[in-house]
């Protein structure tokens, strides 16, 4: 009986994990956090940095109100959901000034705002108040890393079209002879990245519907 | 059924009309006393952080600098015990944000060289504010000349960035007339 519940928890864990990078991607799917997500992926390096941020504030505050979720009342849900998740960025936002400066400064006004990100709160209301821990830590990786392939399929585009090179970790890989003389400046520029959030998501949108047929 | 008297006690508990306020301040003391523990590990890195990059700003500027001291929020630059130079911080609004530039002047109030530290302009237009292309210009001006070409000065505006050229060069210019008075006054 313990063997099947414990088989059963594993393969759950690793479904919910999946669920989170394709079925319910926040980005192309829910499309939930767009602000960050518009905002920061004008280069690898930060969608990897913000990538990270929220998987960690995701994961703590979903761990930590899954635990709490029967001593919870129903009335300051959203309150006690909010000072969790405001302590995790907190703690985040210190840690990166202390030991990434450079990351700290490039992420800028985004970090202290994965407070209001509606993916985590979202999470924290639909998934990680009705679920046990351990779910929920596989919702909170599943979510999060669905979010930062999300980033760095798009920072990726905006990056290599926009300057016509790609640095990560301050490290330049490659740079595209003509394009990096006379880049396509707008793909680094607000309008780019609505432009390639959104010939993404009709690219995966006809994924799925190709797949259905 | 001791078990079960406490599963009644808790329901009890929960269903007190105070226990929500209750419950969410332990969640806030919880959370503060956790920020505290957190805000007093890493506070000292970040002090570090802030001043190692202001240092290594200050040094590039002043190649001859042995040490500074900070006083009236200038950083007065130190060589033999004697003050050579002077620096200090200008804040100005941009488009994006505020913009922070690190400004270096001689004994005789002309710039030696600005460094933009922070700024939040547009990547690939305001942003150019940060090359030496734009900041180079800078160099030997006297206050009077820091002003935009358009605005009669002697700074030429990145084009289609404005906005953020007026910023820096306006910011510099307001701080160092005021940095000149504060340095006369007291005789640093």
């Amino acid at each position: 009986m313990m063997e099947i519940e414990e088989k059963f928890t594993a393969k759950r864990f690793w479904k919910e994990i999946a669920k989170g990078i394709v079925l319910t991607n926040p980005v192309f799917v829910l499309v939930l956090g767009l602000c960050p997500t518009l905002a920061v992926t004008t280069s690898v390096d930060n969608a990897l940095g913000m990538g990270a941020g929220v998987i960690f504030v995701l994961l703590g505050s979903n761990i930590i109100i899954s635990l709490i979720r029967k001593i919870t009342p129903n009335m300051v849900r959203i309150p006690v959901f909010i000072v969790v998740i405001a302590a995790f960025v907190t703690i985040l936002s210190l840690l990166f000034e202390a030991y990434i400066p450079p990351l700290y400064e490039s992420l800028g006004i985004y970090l202290p705002l994965i407070v209001v990100n509606c993916i985590i709160l979202g999470r924290a209301e639909v998934f990680a108040s009705k679920n046990p821990v351990l779910l929920s830590m596989a919702d909170g990786i599943g979510v999060g890393l669905g979010f930062t392939v999300s980033l760095i399929i798009i920072s990726f585009l905006r990056e290599v079209l926009g300057t016509g090179s790609l640095q990560i970790f301050g490290k330049k890989l490659f740079a595209i002879p003509v394009l990096s003389q006379s880049p396509l400046t707008i793909f680094i520029m607000p309008p780019g990245a609505f432009i390639v959030i959104a010939l993404l998501m009709a690219l995966f949108k006809l994924l799925g519907v190709l797949k259905n047929e | 059924m001791i078990r079960e008297k406490n599963k009644n006690s808790g329901i009890k508990i929960m269903q007190n009309k105070f226990y929500p306020v209750v419950f969410l301040t332990i969640i806030v003391l919880v959370a503060v006393v956790l920020l505290m523990y957190v805000s007093n590990i890493t506070r000292v890195k970040i002090l570090e952080q802030r001043e190692a990059k202001i240092l290594n700003q200050l040094k590039n500027i002043f190649p001859d600098m042995e040490k500074y001291e900070l006083k009236d929020d200038i950083y007065i630059i130190l060589k033999d015990g004697k003050s050579i130079s002077y620096a200090f911080i200008a804040k100005g609004k941009g488009y994006g944000g505020e913009i922070q530039t690190l400004v270096g002047i001689d004994k005789d109030f002309a710039l030696k060289e600005i460094v933009v530290l922070s700024n939040s302009e547009t990547p690939g237009l305001g942003s150019k504010i940060t090359l030496s292309s734009f900041t180079d210009q800078f160099k030997g001006l006297k206050s009077n000349e820091v002003v935009l070409n358009k605005d009669g000065g002697r700074v030429d505006a990145i084009s289609g960035a404005t906005i953020s050229s007026r910023a820096v060069t306006d910011s510099v210019r307001e701080e160092l007339n005021d940095k000149i008075e504060i340095i006369k006054n007291n005789g640093y």
